[in-house]
């Protein structure tokens, strides 16, 4: 066919099958673009919902790699007319960038440091042998190291103790099925739980942050603290209950494999000096968040600690390099310089003008019903999208919605982190998926509950206490 | 002759390493058995590795490797590998990553050439196609899935002959099913079926289908050929003419006791893009195993 042969027609189509939703979604931004304009909506707010779209479409389906991505979304926004290429660097870089971009190399260091042995014991001599107390305790340590550290580095952190208990009960995977599943579980949705505790426990949290400065809006360490953390702590024993009553482990009492578990930590490596030091190097870094955050920005304090580890030779330039995805920062960057976008050119405000129109007298009878919108809108969201993503570009949207922008921006942050659903919704429970001892299905079976009763408690929590504290 | 065995699981893929080692035996080919794990979203690919060194440090392999480890200890059992190799055991701690997302084995053979063990991740019919091209393999061998679009997308990407095990019991099959035209592909199928006739020690059943009731003095010539390079190997073989739908027929031959090993289609990839072809009707249809010869 037109001089091409059969191998080069066959390399066409597998490159076209291969690409097929980067294919679709310009196929629909063109067919958006051509289609007339909603009234009281100016073209750069088109462009920018129309961009929002196609964007969505292929972070969802990666057909393309992510940092790709990236560059189509600056490009297209750039030849948009949405502004010009020096206003969209601008958008593209900030605090929230330098976060996410100090969270992940701190994750290099942090994971390497051992402090997993000193988990495992500290964990097991609060908590003992029995089963449900165990899966207590990785839950309640995975949701208060997360607030603090970063949902994946716990999550890394944590897997090897609990997959080395699981191990130790039983080799046969299919004995300890219910067991590995409590355990893991309790690690992956500890994780998720805390990370909504601090403005450092997620990218998400800090793009919210950012999204409240861009408005006028100030929130310090403490007072994100004050208004998130009870929520926490009120999710952890029910979360550990739920976990432990959809999946009934096959073992109540984990009598030797704990006994073997503390013996294999206490002949491991012990703490060196150099690990005291990483410790303390961390414990100034929290400190710099709580304390100096406001002026300097967290992403600022994060890459503070990350200059000093380096400074300290604590990690190789080359170790950070490697383990660093660059295209995540990337596309982070790329989102939030839409999501900007989206706010600047009027988009934002429409859309939540769409979602009051929908539901407006609805609101206006239950008080709760846009809290509800923005929980089910994020959660659906943060399921298929990534969670920091999802905060990116809904946070400018949520923020029109009400006028208490505080109040809805946080219900935004805090059900992104309700990525119980599926096993690509949050990198804690990917880690733990890729173990190999859950299947996806588990995420749903349990999900599905984990997610109602966190939807309700939220909806009750941020209409009950909010108002008493604010 | 290089041979790719794809296996995806312990339970699943017991079939396709028997059948695919024998007929790596029959061609005495450079055999690669290749587990390909699931595709990881790129928002964590990197964050899942780190956390695996750290799992890794606890003694605790990366997935997959169990896979390999199970592929070893079935070569070991039925004594595929070098005698040395068996004594030592799987080289967990000696995977060699190649540095192009795989991980390495390299072992001796002893019925057939140099057997290897990968271990890649992701897309499996991407990592198939990149494996195929960049190891030059001449036949693919693979489970049968259940995943749809699986064999169009085998057929039409996988750059070299595909054997679908499907449904295989070594004991019960005792025929390989032929069916050829004229065209030049059926030549070289043949010479497959006849090598896996000689390595199974079985017949061949040979059968043409007019489509319209008409062969052409041409078309009998070319089969002829094929006929005599068979009758040439000593292969114990029938010859059937039967009028009707090839793919039908095909099927209906195959009953559950034999071993279909039929050409590639001929039309250009974008038509069979679109309109599919035989072979993967009769691919998708039957449940015996299949060798399309590309």
């Amino acid at each position: 066919m037109l001089g091409f042969s059969n191998l080069s027609l066959s390399n066409f189509l597998f490159w076209a099958t291969q690409k097929r939703w980067f294919i679709y979604a310009i196929i629909i931004g063109i067919i958006l673009i051509l289609l007339p304009h909603p009234q009281g909506l100016s073209d750069q707010a088109y462009t920018s919902i129309v961009i929002l779209i196609t964007a969505l479409i292929l972070i969802i389906k990666e057909p393309i790699p992510l940092p790709a991505i990236a560059i189509y979304i600056l490009l297209t926004q750039i030849y948009g007319g949405i502004d010009s290429a020096d206003g969209i660097a601008k958008a593209f870089m900030n605090d929230a960038v330098f976060f996410i971009m100090g969270s992940l190399m701190l994750a290099v260091v942090i994971i390497r440091q051992g402090w997993d042995s000193r988990i495992a014991l500290g964990i097991l001599k609060i908590t003992g042998n029995k089963t449900s107390n165990i899966v207590f305790g990785f839950l309640s340590i995975s949701a208060i190291l997360s607030s603090f550290i970063g949902e994946h580095t716990v999550a890394a952190i944590m897997l090897p103790i609990g997959m080395t208990l699981i191990r130790f009960t039983s080799s046969d995977t299919e004995k300890v099925k219910n067991l590995a599943a409590v355990i893991l579980f309790s690690i992956a949705y500890g994780c998720l739980i805390g990370s909504v505790g601090t403005p450092s426990g997620g990218g998400r949290n800090v793009i919210m942050i950012n999204y409240f400065n861009q408005s006028g809006l100030s929130l310090s360490y403490f007072e994100w603290m004050k208004n998130m953390y009870p929520f926490v702590l009120i999710q952890i024993p029910i979360v550990t209950w739920i976990i432990i009553n959809t999946f009934k482990p096959e073992y109540k009492i984990l009598d030797s494999s704990v006994r073997k578990l503390v013996i294999k930590v206490a002949k491991s490596r012990s703490m060196t000096g150099r690990n005291t030091i990483t410790v303390m190097i961390f414990i100034l870094i929290i400190i710099g968040w709580i304390f100096f955050s406001e002026r300097f920005g967290l992403g600022t304090i994060a890459l503070t600690g990350v200059f000093l580890y380096i400074l300290g030779g604590f990690v190789r330039w080359n170790d950070l390099n490697k383990h660093t995805h660059w295209g995540v920062i990337i596309l982070f960057g790329a989102t939030i310089s839409l999501g900007t976008s989206i706010r600047s050119t009027g988009a934002a405000l429409w859309l939540a003008d769409q979602v009051i129109i929908l539901f407006g007298s609805m609101m206006e009878m239950f008080p709760f019903f846009s809290d509800l919108i923005v929980i089910l809108i994020t959660t659906t969201m943060a399921n298929i999208l990534s969670s920091s993503a999802t905060v990116a570009v809904l946070g400018p949207i949520t923020m029109k919605l009400v006028p208490d922008m505080m109040h809805i921006g946080l219900v935004t942050a805090a059900s992104s982190a309700f990525g119980y659903f599926t096993a690509v919704a949050a990198p804690a429970c990917t880690i733990v998926y890729s173990s190999g001892m859950i299947k996806s299905n588990d995420f749903l079976r349990l999900g599905w509950r984990i997610g109602l009763v966190s939807i309700l408690l939220l909806i009750v929590y941020v209409n009950t206490y909010w108002r008493f504290i604010n | 002759m290089k041979i790719l065995i794809a296996i995806g699981s312990k339970q699943y893929s017991k079939s396709t390493l028997n059948l695919g080692m024998k007929v790596a035996q029959a061609f005495n080919a450079k055999t690669t058995i290749i587990d390909v794990g699931e595709k990881i979203s790129e928002f964590s690919s990197q964050l899942v590795e780190l956390a695996q060194d750290q799992m890794e440090s606890w003694d605790f392999d990366p997935p997959g490797v169990d896979v390999l480890e199970w592929a070893f200890n079935y070569l070991s059992d039925n004594s595929l590998i070098d005698s040395k190799q068996i004594e030592t055991g799987f080289p967990k701690n000696r995977l060699i990553d190649d540095g192009e997302d795989r991980k390495l084995v390299y072992l001796s053979g002893t019925v057939c050439e140099d057997v290897n063990l990968i271990l890649r991740n992701g897309d499996i019919i991407s990592e198939l196609r990149e494996e195929v091209q960049y190891g030059g393999y001449d036949v693919t061998i693979v489970g049968k899935s259940q995943k749809r679009n699986m064999s169009h997308d085998l057929l039409q990407y996988i750059n070299s002959s595909i054997l679908v095990v499907n449904q295989y019991n070594n004991e019960k099959f005792n025929r390989v099913l032929l069916p050829i035209d004229d065209s030049p592909g059926s030549m070289k199928a043949a010479k497959y079926g006849i090598r896996v006739a000689l390595a199974y020690n079985i017949g061949i059943d040979i059968f043409t289908v007019i489509d319209n009731g008409v062969s052409t003095e041409d078309d009998s010539l070319k089969v002829s050929k094929i006929l005599k390079l068979i009758r040439r190997s000593g292969v114990d073989h029938t010859y059937l003419e039967e009028e009707g739908d090839p793919v039908e027929k095909i099927i209906e031959k195959a009953n559950d006791d034999k071993i279909i090993v039929m050409r590639a289609s001929t039309m250009s990839p974008i038509k069979r893009y679109f309109k599919g072809s035989k072979p993967l009707s009769v691919m998708n249809k039957c449940n015996v195993p299949i060798l399309i010869v590309k």
